[in-house]
């Protein structure tokens, strides 16, 4: 892929202003402003129908918002913008398959219509790991290879701006792990890169900076560390049960809570140092574990209901689930992180 | 290669690639021409005094390359809409002009290859259709046909949301309209009523023109009313077409 030029090195990629988009009486998008910076990567989270994939699609030209400004690129994507669209990669669907066609005949097929040469879909092909199923048809591939052909789709003519959505849902852990690669790949090549997933953990690993979006509007705007920290969600240390009663754990000067989960003692604490010295004063750190809050705990408080411990401290496995299910449910438990996020979006 | 070009490739790959597109687009039609073929050998139109495999081919051929025009392009569009690929399309800066050229040579390459299949097959001895001098006149005819034939595929393609729905609407509109249109059965066994009302059908345009040209059935001026039918066809659909097309299922 040829590298990006060097006056797109600075500026705003996107810069929306006040974007408002209404389907019959459901209020789509509703008034979001932002501005994603040239070679960012730039994560939308929100649980579904929150109005991420409107407001990607108003970005993208494929809509018009009712009211509001998006500039992409510099220039103004709606209506079809000729001139703008090779500098867009946009990953589609894993269905929008030419059919009865190879995977090289379909990706040099989409290379074509951006105007790019053969040689571009074979690299690309060989960036997204699909190199040995060239010649094997559309129709045939596994979900995450298609998924994966989708997303070539999206890179095969070098684009500055590529919008991915859920890039990595259909991926097995390896396949998530190698696209990661190939989306950091993309980002040190100057890229600028906006995508929404329901994985938290990715969106903390790979993004500068998030956009959290509930009820088309955006509750948080920030680096995942600079909400993490704001958010102020309790670390937790997690002891073998059998190793510390209860009592004990929870007389450690500056433990708020205690909780006995899969056969640990969870010890709640907002200074887990200290804690951390009391504990290992007095039955030593064998076996213990920290896990501090992460992007998931805040995701969850900002979009209502599931900012509960059972959910937290089983986050890692369950988390996506939990929020799916969660939106809607007004939260009942505004803390203290709430409020700040707020100020800050 | 241009987007054209691709296109162009992709289509027709897709459309080699399949059985059932190859059985429907070829044999199908095929199989009709060689029943009714069979069933009349040798015998005459009484009205006319004409054998009536001077009515059956041309009329088997207007309705095998009409209905591959108006299935072909009715499928394409569902489906390109349905997976996405239209939304593809459009983030691409490939303009409009380049996919609808593309799908409609395809379009023209498959009406020819047809047309050239069902007149060998009918002028096989065991049929004996015997070609008009005026024979060149059919290719434009043809051309004329499988355009107005694309635009009523376009508005049905747009329409239409699943495959099922395609097959539906476009046999609706096909098998009635062939028998109504003479293309099975000479229209000069049909009783004068029906020969009026036949009129309305564009079906009706395409084989009197393909009649006059191949068979001799039918003058000149019969062939200038079939084209110019079919070009007033053309763009009352082609309008209707733009009309209802539609990038995306969703609103």
């Amino acid at each position: 892929m040829a590298s990006v030029p060097d006056d797109a090195a600075t500026g705003a990629a996107i810069v929306a202003d006040a974007i408002r988009k209404r389907y019959g009486d459901r209020q789509a998008v509703d008034g979001v402003s932002l501005q994603v910076n040239r070679g960012e990567f730039f994560g939308l989270l929100g649980p579904n129908g929150a109005g991420k994939t409107t407001l990607v699609e108003i970005m993208e030209g494929l809509r018009q918002a009712d009211s509001g400004t998006v500039t992409v690129l510099g220039q103004s994507p709606w209506p079809r913008n000729v001139a703008l669209l090779p500098r867009l990669g946009v990953q589609t669907q894993s269905s929008a398959f030419f059919v009865r066609q190879t995977a090289r005949e379909h990706l040099r097929t989409v290379a074509a219509l951006y105007g790019a040469g053969r040689e571009a879909a074979d690299r690309t092909l060989e960036s997204v790991g699909l190199t040995g199923q060239r010649d094997v048809m559309v129709e045939n591939l596994s979900g995450g290879q298609r998924q994966r052909l989708a997303i070539a789709s999206a890179l095969v003519h070098g684009p500055e701006l590529i919008f991915l959505d859920e890039p990595t849902a259909a991926l097995d852990p390896q396949a998530r792990r190698d696209l990661w690669k190939v989306l950091r790949d993309l980002k040190s090549e100057g890229r600028t890169i906006v995508y929404t997933t329901h994985h938290l953990d990715e969106a903390e690993a790979l993004c500068d900076r998030v956009a959290i979006l509930v009820d088309g509007s955006v509750v948080a705007l920030d680096s995942p560390h600079h909400l993490v920290s704001a958010a102020a969600a309790p670390t937790r240390l997690m002891i073998p049960a059998e190793r510390m009663s209860e009592a004990d754990a929870a007389a450690i000067p500056g433990v708020d809570r205690v909780t006995v989960q899969g056969g640990s003692l969870v010890l709640e604490t907002a200074v887990s140092g200290k804690v951390l010295q009391a504990v290992d004063a007095l039955i030593g750190l064998d076996g213990v574990q920290t896990r501090t809050a992460t992007l998931e705990d805040v995701y969850l408080e900002l979009t209502g209901g599931a900012g509960t411990e059972g959910t937290q401290s089983t986050r890692s496995a369950q988390g996506s689930d939990a929020m799916n299910s969660t939106h809607g449910t007004n939260s009942t438990n505004s803390t203290h992180g709430t409020e700040d996020m707020e100020r800050q979006g | 290669m241009s987007a054209y070009a691709a296109l162009t490739g992709a289509g027709f790959r897709a459309q080699v690639r399949d059985k059932a597109t190859l059985f429907f687009t070829f044999a199908f039609p095929l199989l009709f021409l060689v029943v009714f073929g069979l069933i009349f050998r040798g015998q005459e139109v009484e009205e006319t005094g004409r054998p009536y495999i001077s009515y059956i081919a041309p009329g088997v051929m207007s309705w095998g390359v009409a209905n591959a025009a108006v299935f072909g392009v009715a499928f394409t569009l569902m489906q390109w809409r349905r997976d996405d690929l239209l939304r593809l399309i459009r983030m691409t800066p490939t303009r409009l002009p380049a996919v609808l050229a593309s799908r409609y040579v395809i379009s023209l390459a498959v009406g020819a290859v047809q047309a050239v299949v069902f007149v060998a097959v009918a002028m096989l001895p065991l049929f004996g259709l015997e070609l008009n001098a005026r024979w060149p006149l059919a290719l434009p005819v043809l051309v004329l046909g499988i355009t107005a034939f694309l635009a009523i595929g376009v508005v049905i393609g747009s329409y239409a949301e699943t495959p099922e729905a395609v097959a539906a609407i476009a046999n609706c509109l096909m098998v009635p309209m062939a028998f109504l249109s003479g293309s099975f059965l000479p229209l000069d066994m049909m009783p004068s009523w029906l020969q009026a009302v036949s009129r309305v059908l564009p079906l009706r345009y395409l084989n009197d023109a393909v009649s006059a040209a191949l068979s001799g059935r039918g003058g000149i001026d019969d062939i200038a009313v079939g084209c110019g039918g079919l070009v007033v066809f053309t763009v009352i659909f082609g309008a209707i077409a733009l009309r209802t097309f539609r990038w995306s299922n969703k609103t």
